[in-house]
């Protein structure tokens, strides 16, 4: 070291770290052990992508030979080489439009309502409640006024739980959700095994989902847009209704996709609720028609086709899958466009 | 108008009574048949003799889930720390939705994939591997929920401050140590829940185990036979016409109990750990 320099002279640099006695604070090469978990982490990386490859692959390779326009527009049939996947395709289609039909106002309406309204100070309303009914309400009207005061008391709490439960709901296994529909739209409503029972039950089982979209599209919108509107003069539901809604629209949309991407795959509950039915029919487009129409569905045509023990099933089961996996990349590259072209900065 | 609007709030809860209610009353008629003790313990589940012991049901469900979390949990976490700790940000903004492409994948194309590519793989291996086994199957069932556990930990391996690593980088400690004993120990409760919701999925999971592990209900730990979970028990019943009111179609209701308890539990469980024991950074 230079304990020998003379003093006054700067000390010269050291030779090298170990030299001087100071422990490095890190080594320019990294040790193995670091290079080695390095590794391990990539490779467990790619081995995850990998199998994404190879499933994708695999359907590809095993289904393309029998993937034609005649696939898409012949309907089933008990000769592989002549089956076709239309009534799968129609019944998918009547399936989408009730199952939106039910949940999206619901689930909007509910989303609404726990964003918007739920929260809102009861303190007003029910002061004014109390005038009202202390300056003479009668009849019917007292009633009424008294069945709000009630509500506005047990509110926080009914939201408490509606809010515990809608994420406890979307956990719940989807063949869960084919015994309700099973049970309640087949049993005590009496509708018929067809694609109406179906599309109902889908519609429960994206209820949460919708609800949970919803509320973060219309969470994203600032509050100052409704306090604006408010200040403006506008009621909460007017604010709400023309500047906060429209705002949140885009992005209630792309959940929407999104939901109905989760639905369209589904194969379980639609099993529970309607069986396996197998038959030539080619269901109608007309929803109104749907309490009549056997269920068809895309994935429940594959797992028919998955199921047959002959070699010959499978290729155009493979074939059934590419044109749903298309289906649904297409839907996902629309909710995609949809939130980068509509999705406002605030 | 807005009473319609809560309303269609409350739906959801009537949604929650309607299973609870519809499972246990339907199961309750099945329990009047059958005693729940000879439920619980039976050892075989054989309806058509009118033996509904549902411990292989149960046992093949959670073998699978066991093989989905012995495939996941290494998967899934090394994609964790790897986008959260090692890839640069635009790699990981490109790997994590493709990885989430599995998570959206229907299931029943898992199960074609089971069948018609694993199996055949896997008999490469083990030759004399039948058809239809555990093994398959819950290797499917762990790839679909490897995206859940990576992505759900990755999320909440990044809300770790990055003021905690910049303090270890600066005590010396290397780039795997701050991942495993920085990283991971502060993301731990994200992590854990990570990977119990990911087994309530596999738990739940129909349209794999029935396609890949078969409909022959079979009570072993051996991954390499096949056997039937609860879920696939539902679809095959589901399937023929088991009439209203029947033993048969009482069943798939007390099963279906069973797994709705079975996959609640789990979930409360996993909310239990994120409120115990999150660390909250600013």
């Amino acid at each position: 070291m230079s304990t020998l320099d003379a003093p006054g002279t700067p000390p010269p640099p050291p030779r090298s770290a170990a030299a001087s006695g100071v422990r490095p604070l890190a080594r320019k090469r990294s040790r193995p052990s670091e290079q080695l978990f390095k590794w391990l982490v990539m490779g467990l990386t790619a081995i995850t992508l990998a199998m994404l490859v190879w499933l994708i692959t695999s359907v590809l390779v095993r289904g393309a030979g029998s993937l034609s326009w005649a696939f898409l527009t012949d309907k089933p049939s008990s000769n592989p080489a002549r089956a076709g996947f239309n009534s799968a395709l129609r019944g998918s289609v009547v399936l989408m439009i009730i199952t939106l039909t039910f949940a999206w106002p619901i689930g909007v309406a509910a989303a609404l309502y726990l964003e918007k309204f739920a929260t809102q100070s009861a303190a007003g309303a029910e002061r004014k409640l109390r005038e009202r009914l202390d300056g003479g309400a009668r009849g019917v009207r007292r009633a009424w006024m008294r069945g709000r005061l009630w509500w506005l008391r047990v509110r926080p709490g009914v939201v408490h739980m509606v809010d515990v439960n809608i994420s406890n709901l979307a956990a719940v296994p989807s063949i869960i959700y084919g015994l309700l529909g099973l049970a309640i739209f087949v049993g005590i409503l009496g509708i018929s095994k067809s694609l109406l029972a179906g599309g109902l039950t889908l519609a429960v089982l994206i209820l949460p989902i919708i609800i949970i979209a919803a509320r973060e599209a219309l969470r994203a919108v600032p509050v100052s847009i409704e306090q604006g509107a408010m200040a403006l003069g506008a009621t909460r539901w007017q604010a709400v209704r023309s500047q906060v809604f429209p705002a949140a629209l885009p992005g209630i949309l792309t959940g929407t996709i999104l939901a109905m991407s989760r639905a369209i795959g589904e194969t379980a509950p639609l099993i529970v609720v309607g069986g396996i039915v197998f038959g030539t029919a080619v269901p109608s487009l007309n929803p109104l028609d749907a309490g009549n129409e056997a269920l068809f569905a895309m994935p429940l045509q594959i797992y028919f086709w998955t199921d047959q023990p002959q070699e010959a099933f499978q290729a155009i089961a493979a074939a059934g899958i590419i044109v749903l996996l298309a289906t649904l990349l297409v839907m996902n590259l629309v909710a995609i466009i949809l939130r980068n072209r509509y999705s406002k900065r605030w | 108008m807005v009473l319609a609007l809560a309303a269609a709030a409350i739906i959801s809860i009537l949604v929650t009574v309607g299973i609870v209610v519809v499972l246990v009353e339907e199961g309750a008629m099945f329990f009047t048949n059958v005693p729940i003790g000879e439920f619980f313990t039976g050892t075989e589940w054989f309806p058509v003799e009118g033996k509904y012991g549902v411990l292989p049901l149960l046992n093949a469900s959670i073998l699978i889930a066991l093989i989905a979390a012995l495939v996941a949990v290494p998967l899934g976490l090394g994609s964790a720390i790897y986008l959260s700790e090692y890839a640069p940000e635009r790699l990981r903004r490109v790997v994590k939705p493709i990885l989430e492409i599995l998570a959206g994948m229907p299931t029943i194309v898992l199960g074609f994939f089971a069948l018609d590519a694993v199996t055949p793989a896997l008999r490469g291996i083990i030759p004399g591997l039948p058809l239809y086994n555990a093994l398959a199957a819950g290797i499917v069932v762990g790839l679909l929920i490897t995206p859940l556990i990576s992505s759900l930990s990755e999320d909440s391996m990044r809300a770790v401050p990055n003021a905690m690593r910049e303090g270890a980088f600066g005590l010396g400690a290397t780039r795997r140590v701050v991942s495993l004993r920085v990283v991971i120990p502060a993301a731990l409760s994200g992590i854990v829940a990570s990977i119990v919701l990911a087994l309530s999925r596999a738990v739940g999971e129909t349209m794999a185990v029935t396609l890949a592990a078969g409909t022959v209900p079979n009570l072993s730990w051996n991954p390499l036979e096949g056997m039937q979970t609860i879920t696939a028990y539902i679809v095959q019943v589901s399937k023929g016409e088991a009439t209203r009111g029947s033993l048969q179609y009482e069943s798939i209701f007390a099963v279906g109990l069973l797994l709705f308890v079975v996959t609640l539990a789990i979930n409360v469980i996993a909310v239990r750990i994120v409120r115990k024991y999150r660390t909250v950074y600013q």
